[in-house]
């Protein structure tokens, strides 16, 4: 990093956050477990295996269309423990406050937070409060951080996929950061794109309690879809190559990717997972994600190869082939 | 904001049978350079390039706005972001261009105040919510976004908007082509001309330079059936030796092009001569504000006057704007240059070559 000073591409969730995180980072905090890179950490305590998860939320607006800064930051940790292959128990809140919030408002964040918690059946134990003056935060930052329980036998980590797999993502791309950003610029849609902040927990169960193999889960959140599909292939060291032709974005979202110059495959989503599965299960995942409400426009995106390992390939609509990096700048800040 | 009809132009059919005919014309070796950063991401973005035989080369030209943008005009910007009480509004792929010591992105974190607006007219809305701050706004593009911005100093003019000025460093694509056509050791077969520049300027703007130079040319869209017909038509008429102007957008583009906003433009501003990375100076390629307009030139007000200065050493965007090399040949492409710690332009620009090279290729 040839920077002297942290930057807003920094917190891109793409190549530079990576290389913040492995440079910077890791060598400071190194163990094991931090050094596994999956949403979160995967610990045994005794006989117990847990994963342990903690993502800060900075969002701006911290309301918009279909949710706020609340139910994003539950629904946020919750997914990142479930793509651990846990059951999500128990949460806490920090919450970062900038003097003259109006007290409506932060009444209706706590109000979506403990909505969104029951609804996956998450406890919210513990917490933290403060707050600064006005000007040294922007209305409320929240950090959640969470705990959940890995059944014995189940392994599914960014570092398990295998020739040969499906990969599967259960619906639309680029909902949240497009329903973020048409807020933020003041864009009038003529439809209604919202986000897609919900809880996976129970879609990640039902699959766990199937008798499917699961290799990978992940949700692709921020730096969105190529971006974490990149992260899979350097993990694992594989290839993967999806089809264009598959890709599940919504006409709306899409018109206002092409409109702004946008790539869907790297705005963010809070709603959504991939799933890399061995293809004798693909189809049985598929429908069981379909059963699930949040993945009711689940489709099967590509399949994992041995060659070029580490790369993603993208076949385009007209039969060409191109490369999906990971995302290079920032493409929207503060979406999450 | 529904964009359906896209579909019909990404049918993959059709593409086959397009690059089927493209296949089938006997054609030498072929250099053809899609003028304008937008049809180059296209081309990428699409995979146009591995579906194409592989006699014909795709070359990207003079057409990405930040590009073309000269190092002195960059380090204007980073001189107005450092001035105290300025606001400075820009499109986000300026931030983070390497101006000669600095860039936008740098100075941002410093602590100037730097802002990314989607257009002109958020700028005006940030001028008139901070009457006690300049805002000043980079102008940096071509005939596409010069009517909007004429539009909007009209309209500032007309709400008596006194804090908003504009650096224009703005440029026009038919004297870029004359020059390039005049430049030793350029070798192209034929022009991919931008749909959109088209709209506005219309297809005689192409005229002359088409009548000297006697080039295949063709206006086209950017979605990917219209870029494969517009290269099956440059290789017929290669092929045939009959090089012509043919306007392949006739859904967008007309003769003359959309004559009010040409009038907006040519009210608010004149022509004038303007640098170009690698190029240099072209005869008047560039537009200024009028003289009646120079309560809104930043230039004037601020008194900014930067010196030429050189390119970064061992950069070769000018050689690629120009079809001379391909990124690849630079030698600090992929080693010193990348995204994120970009050398040229061409590497940070959503439309720039380098960038297209690295992200997809
Ligand atoms: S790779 Fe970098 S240094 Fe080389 S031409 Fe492109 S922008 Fe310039």
């Amino acid at each position: 990093m040839t920077n002297d000073k942290i930057l807003l591409d920094h917190g891109s969730g793409g190549k530079i956050s990576h290389s913040m995180f492995s440079e910077l980072i890791l060598p400071v905090f190194n163990n094991p477990e931090l050094a596994k890179q999956d949403d979160g950490a995967i610990l045994m305590l005794g006989e117990e295996k847990l994963a342990f998860s903690t993502d800060s939320y900075v969002v701006d607006p911290i309301f918009f269309p279909g949710g706020n800064i609340g139910d994003l930051a539950i629904n946020g940790t919750i997914n990142d423990i479930a793509m651990c292959g846990a059951t999500p128990r128990f949460i806490s809140v920090g919450l970062i406050i900038e003097e003259g919030l109006p007290l409506a408002d932060f009444k209706t964040i706590l109000e979506t937070m403990a909505k969104a918690a029951r609804k996956a059946g998450v406890k919210i134990v513990t917490g933290d409060t403060k707050v600064v003056p006005r000007g040294k935060a922007d209305k409320i930052f929240i950090n959640t951080s969470g705990i959940g329980v890995i059944a014995p036998g189940v392994n599914v980590s960014g570092s398990n996929a295998r020739p040969g797999d499906k990969i599967i993502v259960s619906g639309t791309i680029a909902d949240h950061g497009i329903a973020v950003l048409g807020t933020r610029e003041g864009l009038k849609f003529d439809s209604d794109i919202k986000t897609d902040s919900a809880p996976l927990n129970k879609m990640v169960q039902s699959i766990i309690d199937s008798s499917c193999g699961i290799h990978v889960l992940r949700d692709p959140t921020r730096g969105g879809l190529g971006t974490t599909l990149n992260e899979i292939a350097i993990q694992s060291n594989v290839g993967i190559n999806i089809l264009e032709s598959s890709l599940p974005i919504r006409g709306a979202v899409r018109g206002t990717c092409e409109l702004l110059g946008f790539d869907p495959l790297y705005i963010a989503n809070e709603g959504k997972l991939i799933a890399f599965v061995p293809e004798k299960d693909a189809q049985d995942v598929l429908e069981i994600i379909r059963q699930d409400e949040f993945g009711k426009d689940a489709v099967i995106l590509g399949e994992v190869t041995n060659k070029d390992p580490g790369r993603v390939f993208l076949k385009t609509l007209i039969g060409g082939s191109r490369i999906v990096d990971m995302l290079t700048g920032e493409q929207l800040p503060r979406i999450c | 904001m529904s964009l359906k009809y896209i579909d019909e132009y990404r049918d993959s059919d059709l593409a086959k049978m397009l690059v089927k005919k493209i296949q089938s014309v006997n054609c030498k070796d072929l250099r053809l350079m899609e003028v304008c950063g937008t049809h180059t991401m296209s081309i990428f973005k699409h995979g146009i390039r591995t579906i194409l035989p592989k006699e014909i080369t795709l070359l990207s030209g003079p057409g990405c706005p930040v590009c073309v943008t000269a190092q002195k005009d960059v380090d204007a910007f980073v001189e107005f972001a450092r001035q105290n009480n300025v606001i400075l509004t820009t499109f986000g792929d300026l931030i983070k261009v390497p101006g000669s010591g600095s860039s936008l992105a740098k100075e941002k974190a410093e602590g100037a105040d730097v802002r990314i607006v989607y257009s002109v007219f958020d700028a005006v809305d940030i001028a008139k919510q901070n009457p006690d701050k300049e805002v000043v706004f980079c102008a940096v593009g071509f005939e596409t976004t010069i009517p909007t911005l004429a539009a909007t100093i009209l309209s500032a003019r007309e709400d008596g908007v006194k804090n908003f000025t504009i650096y224009s460093a703005n440029k026009l694509t038919p004297p870029a082509l004359a020059a390039l056509m005049e430049t030793k050791g350029v070798q192209i077969d034929g022009f991919i001309l931008p749909g959109h520049v088209s709209v506005i300027t219309g297809t005689n703007a192409y005229r002359g330079t088409f009548e000297k130079y006697n080039i295949p040319s063709v206006i086209t869209g950017f979605e990917p059936i219209d870029i494969l017909k517009a290269i099956l038509i440059l290789v017929q008429q290669n092929a045939t030796g009959l090089p012509a102007l043919v306007n392949a957008y006739p859904r967008a583009v007309s003769e003359n092009g959309n004559l009010k906003a040409k009038t907006i433009m040519n009210q608010v501003f004149k022509l004038c001569d303007a640098s170009w990375r690698g190029i240099g100076q072209i005869p008047t390629s560039g537009m200024e504000l009028k003289k009646e307009f120079a309560a809104f030139d930043a230039a004037k007000k601020f008194n900014m006057d930067m010196p030429e200065v050189s390119e970064p050493a061992g950069c070769a965007c000018g050689e690629i704007l120009m079809g001379l090399k391909t990124p690849k040949a630079c030698k600090l492409y992929k080693k010193k240059c990348t995204p994120m710690t970009p050398v040229g332009p061409c590497m940070v620009s959503s439309e720039g070559s380098c960038a297209a090279f690295y992200r997809y290729s």
